[in-house]
């Protein structure tokens, strides 16, 4: 190997940098229908949303009500209130003792987050002090989601 | 895995508040902890001896939080956990990865598991950008500073945790998981002498057990877990030396294989978010770079079915429907006009009319300076013989197999962003930059890749769909086409570059003068310091392009291997030498680089008879730390070239995996085959004309080439990549074989259009 004169140490990968273009606002936005509301050919063969809610409603009377409140305002029990946490921070209510594992996760409940934790709760936060409430059939949690979804608007 | 921060404690190597700021050194810096639960977990760092507190800020992290490269968690149920930083996009670095930690921490390799690192910040491998500025550079402590600085700089724009550059295994891998699971293995071993009250020099680990075979003692790792977390962390955990490995260096089958397999892998196009009905868009964006969509009639894309919404977004209109295909079918149905400029005018020839201008003016000494040696100028002037030759290659596109997509949606100030990018945290940034909000706000998901080759570190798709959803205000998941994707890459760049060589009397090669149009990334790809030429100036001239560019699997190592080894083969025919003998003379003072040479020779046979319109054509390179060289065998009897067989040595140093990177290697040969074949991006007005596989093939099943490969494990210290090195010397080892064959000198890529 002989002795090479490198003269150029550059800043390199320049076009791997991600420049965010400017949030622009659509310069016109036409809109045609709501999603779900056309009798599209393809159009989703799941319940309606509302039906999947109530029967949310019901999987949560039976699998979640006996530790989680959902009214505004209410008390929390041996779990936390559950109102409006869609798109909260996980270890949001006050009057609740979370664990440690729950507090600092940084979550942020998307459907995804909550399909997660209801799929097996101990996996998603080994440490969670939530031992019961896992729901095995993936229907199920849809349902549930889409009753959590609906409580939180 | 936020809670991680919480629990990683800070070691006694950080420099207490005060103190002068450490040297940077490679030396690894572990935390660990106990997860609630009982569960040990061991973090490793690499970094400055200070934390980066400029790193900190940027990354939105809170107190405490520390970047973690790497770590490993053993839980109360004997599962070791390895949570790696890197995205799998079917280079298999998961499992590597996990196998070089499972091996130093003697686990159970049925017991282990993996999990990839989220993209929020602990996980930043920004070694990785100290790797790409300066991988072998010694900087004296007083300008330590400086290239901290320049790493951060470097960093900062590459909005770091990148899967790239062939580097997951040789940084990541070697400095971060190796680190992890040694260092775990000797506080376990620590917490047994404990409990057992014995000497921990006697005690043993074996496949997940820790054991004291005089007393017979004997634990399985989760027993340990708890105590071993309240033991003094190992500052330099002793790594194990290649003859210790049990793992390493093992042809382990890929972990993520089964799903990829079964269809039950979720890719960014397979994305469904549970409870939500997902609508899809599709865009389409002004063909000629930079241009704005000037007006829009979509009135007959409004009545069609299934159509949500139309959006002019200024740089592209996208259609929202149902369904994907509904969403296409409508775009197509609408008409757009765009605002003109100058680079309408732009086209193929135009381009390289201008690389030649560029090369003109710089002539024999001029355009920037990237290594010299002796004074290749004064001996060309007076060689016994000289050498000149001149090479263009095209424009490249990425076409990975699963299109350019994005899942996003958009509500109350927090957006859910669901993709397979190779930048997970620039992904995230990316989101939050689009929509104004901080990166907090953003929870990313990441998913498997359907291919990147450096595509997928872009991040206009990320950006696109999350101001899709805004708009909308319900899930979108955005889908490009493949005409999108072939028109709107962030393409490898076309390229010229021109040789001047001088030969001594005796037909020595003396005097080596390039100048090549741009240099983008790794700075070492056009240099050739390998070989002993007594006279060497290599140069680069920036030239006009105005397609966006972006990294290509090897980066500028596709086009400059190609120009190199072309040459290289052309000196040889005009000294009237064999190629392999002309390489054994330039590679007399570089012995790892000569003895993959001669091992693929040996392998190809070189230079026993092969049939009339037949030739072999070799060729070397270096990349991302492999030395590898190929030899292919062509059959020019019929009208287009066939590749029968390609013969692959290659130098890792060590490779952790066999199997893995015997497949990087074939997979980096097929993919450099279809381009140096038949990849070619060309320019009309301004806008690209390629658009599908029709006019944009890949290498079908019944071209490939027999591929055989061998490794050699040159250096266990010296990792190399496996990702990119297998593609540079493909290319001209292909061309060279044509003209030994009888065919002609190729001088343009590609191939095909040499033949058509």
């Amino acid at each position: 190997m002989q002795q090479t004169k490198i003269l150029f140490i550059g800043l390199i990968l320049a076009a791997l940098s991600a420049c965010g273009s400017p949030a622009e606002e659509p310069a016109e936005q036409l809109i045609v229908a709501k999603p779900g509301a056309g009798a599209a050919p393809d159009s989703s063969p799941a319940p309606a949303a509302g039906d999947l809610a109530s029967k949310g409603k019901a999987i949560f009377a039976a699998a979640c009500a006996a530790c989680h409140s959902v009214e505004a305002g209410e008390a929390s029990g041996a779990g936390p209130n559950l109102h409006g946490i869609l798109g909260a921070k996980a270890g949001r209510v006050k009057d609740f003792a979370y664990s440690q594992a729950m507090k600092t996760s940084g979550v942020i409940w998307t459907p995804m987050e909550l399909d997660l934790l209801l799929a097996n709760p101990a996996a998603k936060f080994p440490g969670t002090a939530m031992a019961a409430g896992k729901l095995t059939d993936a229907a199920d949690r849809e349902a549930v989601i889409a009753y959590l979804t609906d409580i939180s608007k | 895995m936020n809670e991680m921060s919480e629990v990683i404690a800070e070691t006694p190597e950080t420099p207490k508040a005060g103190k002068k700021r450490g040297k940077w050194t490679r030396r690894t810096f572990i935390g660990a902890g106990l997860l609630t639960g009982g569960a040990l977990v061991v973090g490793v760092a690499i970094r400055s001896g200070k934390p980066p507190e400029r790193l900190r800020a940027m990354l939105a992290g809170g107190d405490g939080e520390i970047l973690v490269n790497s770590f490993v968690k053993i839980g109360k149920d004997n599962i070791v956990t390895a949570v790696v930083p890197h995205v799998e996009m079917g280079q298999g670095a998961h499992t590597a990865l996990a196998q070089m930690l499972a091996d130093e921490l003697d686990a159970d390799w049925n017991n282990v598991r993996i999990l990839e690192a989220p993209g929020d910040g602990h996980f930043a491998s920004h070694n990785i950008a100290r790797e790409f500025l300066a991988p072998e550079l010694k900087v004296p402590s007083v300008l330590e500073p400086t290239v901290d600085g320049g790493f951060l700089t470097l960093a900062k724009m590459m909005a770091l945790q990148i899967t790239g550059g062939s580097f997951s295994i040789r940084g990541t891998g070697q400095r971060g998981m190796r680190a992890a699971g040694a260092a775990a293995r000797a506080m376990l071993v620590a917490a047994a002498a404990e409990k057992w009250q014995l000497p921990a020099s006697e005690i043993s680990v074996d496949r997940g057990i820790v054991a004291h075979a005089k007393s017979g003692k004997r634990a399985a790792f989760g027993e340990l877990a708890e105590a071993a977390a309240k033991q003094a962390l190992p500052a330099q955990p002793k790594l194990k030396t290649p003859k210790d490995f049990k793992l390493m260096g093992k042809p382990i089958a890929r972990l993520d294989i089964p799903a990829k397999v079964d269809g039950t892998a979720i890719f960014g196009i397979d994305v469904q978010i549970p409870g939500q009905k997902l609508s899809y868009a599709a865009v389409k964006a002004p063909p000629v770079v930079g241009a704005k969509v000037a007006k829009m009639d979509a009135s007959a894309a409004k009545a069609m079915p299934g159509v949500l919404q139309i959006l002019n977004m200024g740089d592209f209109v996208a259609v929202v429907a149902e369904g994907y295909w509904q969403a296409q079918q409508a775009l197509n149905q609408i008409t757009v006009e765009y605002s003109k400029s100058d680079a309408d005018k732009i086209d193929t020839a135009a381009i390289f009319a201008g690389y030649g201008k560029a090369l003109d003016e710089a002539g024999a000494d001029g355009g920037d300076t990237l290594a010299e040696t002796g004074d290749a100028a004064a001996f060309f002037a007076k060689a016994a013989k000289k050498v000149t030759a001149q090479y263009h290659v095209p424009f490249l596109a990425h076409a990975a197999m699963e299109p350019m997509n994005c899942t996003a949606w958009v509500r109350g100030g927090l957006c859910d962003v669901w993709a397979g990018s190779q930048s997970p945290l620039g992904a995230r940034n990316a989101a939050a930059k689009t929509l104004g909000i901080s990166a907090d706000k953003v929870n990313y998901h990441n998913t498997y890749l359907g291919g990147g080759f450096g595509r997928r570190s872009e991040t206009d798709n990320i950006e696109m769909a999350v101001r899709i959803a805004k708009a909308t205000g319900y899930p979108v998941k955005l889908i490009w086409s493949r005409e999108e994707d072939t028109q709107q890459d962030w393409y490898r760049p076309s390229a010229s570059s021109r040789f001047e060589a001088g030969l001594d009397a005796s037909g020595k090669l003396m005097s080596w003068n390039n100048i090549h149009t741009h240099l983008f990334d790794p700075q070492e790809a056009p240099l050739v310091s390998y070989y002993n030429i007594p006279n060497s100036l290599i140069r680069k001239v920036d030239a006009p392009m105005h397609l966006r560019f972006g990294p290509w699997r090897s980066v500028d190592h596709s086009q400059q291997s190609w120009f190199i080894e072309s040459f290289v083969d052309e000196i040889a025919e005009a000294a009237g030498k064999d190629p392999l003998a002309l390489r054994r003379e330039l590679l007399a003072k570089s012995p790892r680089h000569l003895a993959v040479l001669n091992r693929v020779a040996k392998m190809a046979g070189w230079g026993s008879a092969l049939p009339a319109k037949h030739g072999r054509g070799i060729a070397i390179a270096q990349s991302f730390g492999s030395i590898v060289a190929e030899v292919a065998e062509v059959d020019l009897t019929a009208k287009k070239p066939r590749v029968t067989k390609v013969y692959c040595c290659a130098d890792p140093g060590f490779a952790m995996n066999p199997d893995g990177y015997t497949a990087q290697m074939e997979s980096g040969i097929i993919y450099g085959l279809t381009a140096a074949l038949y990849g070619e991006i060309m320019v009309k007005n301004g806008a690209v004309q390629q658009s599908n596989f029709h006019d944009y093939p890949m290498l079908r099943m019944n071209e490939a080439p027999d591929i055989f490969v061998e490794i050699i494990n040159g250096d266990a210290q010296r990792l190399g990549g496996g990702g990119e090195p297998g593609l540079p010397p493909l290319a001209p080892a292909l061309t060279n074989a044509i003209r030994a064959a009888g065919g002609m000198r190729i001088r343009h890529l590609p191939v095909a259009k040499h033949f058509a």
